[in-house]
């Protein structure tokens, strides 16, 4: 058995619709007489083709299409149009830039886009880098001068404000002493003895004060008391009184009972005999 | 009768009348194309316009006559697409979508060449027609406009190429998934030797 190469899809497609070269149909045609299969494959795409065979055309007739100017003037162009418009934002932007203060500079073979551009200074009025380090230097020496003159004047003000501060406050001190040193020693006693006799006083009259409180307060305390054993002495004799009440009634209470038994019996005893008697 | 090349020759250098003739020939192929394409009266008319419109503006940049023909199904191609894209993106149903019957109301009507033929063939046709209409429809759009050059219109593989900007071998093998696409469509539908009536 032979083994030819499969022929793909295009090749087998290319065969159905005789859109081949002699050679790949020699080929497609002995796959197809070692492979059934296939065969029957294209036979019924041959049944699907002579169905859609069946689809006839539809009947129309041609209307009338009238067509306008086919040159449209160059300013209608697409192309026209769209350079035009590419120019007139280009146009509106450089408006808007100028209007906001941007400023837009060519010059030296720079273009240059920003705020408030100034003219770029030309290249004699550059500075040398020596003169630029002098520039620095002659700066640096006259800070450094202004710095040392402002240090001494302010040095010199502190001096002054702590002297002025110190003379005050031994000024103060002095004046102390003075007063201190003018007191004399019988001056001194007069005042310890006045301080003597007046905390005397104080004790003296506290303690009075102190004993005349203590005696009413005790007055006080006895007259209550007596006052509490009285009421005290009133009740118990309520109560005695109230209880001797009661046990004289119970002893009414027990002598009449006592009668009606006696009574009772001696009634009682008269009509037992009575009965003897008569029996 | 003047030969179609010497039609497009002159028709390319801006004669109208030249233009004209060729629309007259061209005017039903294009419109079955795209009927077959959309099965809509009214797109197909729509498309087949579009066609000649851009044909007539545009024929003074055709390189080739003898690529006349597929240069006239790339910009119907072109066309179908762009109603395509149009039909999807908008909600708008046409009127025949509803399918009217065979009767006196039928579109159809307008269409037919010959109503002195054989009333039970043609309706016994009119049926086959939308079967297969239907059947066509389930494709995908890329099988169905393959499939409808090649066997409806019968251009050459390589037409068809230069008609979609494919090379040969993606247009053959749209065509070979496509036929066995349509033979699948047409068993679920049972559709046999005795339903197209052939043999």
């Amino acid at each position: 058995m032979n083994n030819h190469l499969k022929p793909d899809e295009a090749m087998l497609i290319a065969y159905c619709y005789g859109e081949i070269d002699d050679a790949d149909r020699s080929m497609v045609e002995a796959y197809l007489a070692e492979h059934p299969e296939e065969l029957r494959r294209l036979e019924s795409w041959g049944f699907v083709r002579k169905a859609m065979s069946r689809l006839e055309d539809e009947e129309v007739i041609a209307p009338p299409i009238i067509v306008g100017q086919v040159d449209k003037p160059i300013w209608k162009e697409r192309y026209f149009r769209m350079t035009l418009g590419i120019a007139a934002s280009f146009l509106v932007v450089l408006i808007a830039a100028r209007l906001m203060g941007l400023g837009v500079g060519y010059s030296s073979g720079e273009l240059r886009i920003g705020f408030q551009l100034q003219e770029k200074p030309r290249e004699e009025n550059r500075l040398t880098q020596q003169q630029v380090d002098q520039m620095i230097k002659n700066s640096l020496a006259v800070n450094n001068e202004e710095l040392q003159s402002s240090w001494s004047k302010e040095r010199v003000a502190l001096e002054n404000s702590v002297r002025q501060n110190m003379d005050r406050s031994s000024e103060k001190i002095d004046r102390l002493m003075k007063t201190a040193s003018l007191a004399n020693e019988d001056e001194v006693k007069k005042y310890v003895g006045q301080m003597q006799r007046d905390n005397l006083k104080l004790m003296k009259d506290y303690l009075q004060l102190s004993s005349a409180g203590q005696k009413e307060y005790i007055e006080s305390l006895l007259v209550d008391f007596s006052k509490y054993l009285q009421e005290q002495r009133k009740q118990d004799l309520e109560l005695l009184q109230t209880r001797m009440a009661s046990m004289e009634q119970n002893t009414d209470q027990i002598k009449q009972e006592t009668e009606q038994i006696l009574t009772s019996l001696i009634s009682s005893n008269g009509t037992s005999n009575q009965l003897k008697k008569s029996n | 009768m003047m030969h179609t090349d010497d039609l497009i020759a002159r028709a390319r250098e801006g004669d109208h009348h030249a233009q004209g003739r060729l629309m007259q020939i061209w005017y039903k192929r294009i419109y079955n194309f795209s009927y077959k394409f959309f099965y809509d009266h009214d797109q197909a008319m729509e498309v087949a316009q579009k066609t000649f419109i851009a044909m007539h503006r545009n024929i003074s940049l055709l390189q080739e006559i003898t690529r006349f023909r597929s240069w006239l199904y790339t910009i119907a191609v072109n066309c179908c697409r762009e109603e395509l894209r149009r039909r999807k993106s908008s909600r708008a149903v046409s009127l025949h979508e509803f399918r009217p019957g065979e009767g006196e109301e039928s579109y159809r009507w307008e269409a037919s060449a010959d109503r002195s033929q054989d009333p039970e063939r043609k309706f016994r046709q009119g049926e086959l027609a939308d079967l297969l209409h239907s059947c066509l429809m389930e494709l995908s759009d890329e099988q169905r406009e393959v499939l409808i050059m090649k066997e409806y219109e019968g251009l050459k593989f390589r037409e068809i190429a230069e008609a979609l900007s494919l090379s040969e071998n993606t247009v053959k093998s749209r065509m070979y998934y496509g036929l066995e696409a349509m033979k699948k469509i047409m068993e679920s539908r049972k559709i046999t030797k005795e339903t197209i009536g052939y043999e």
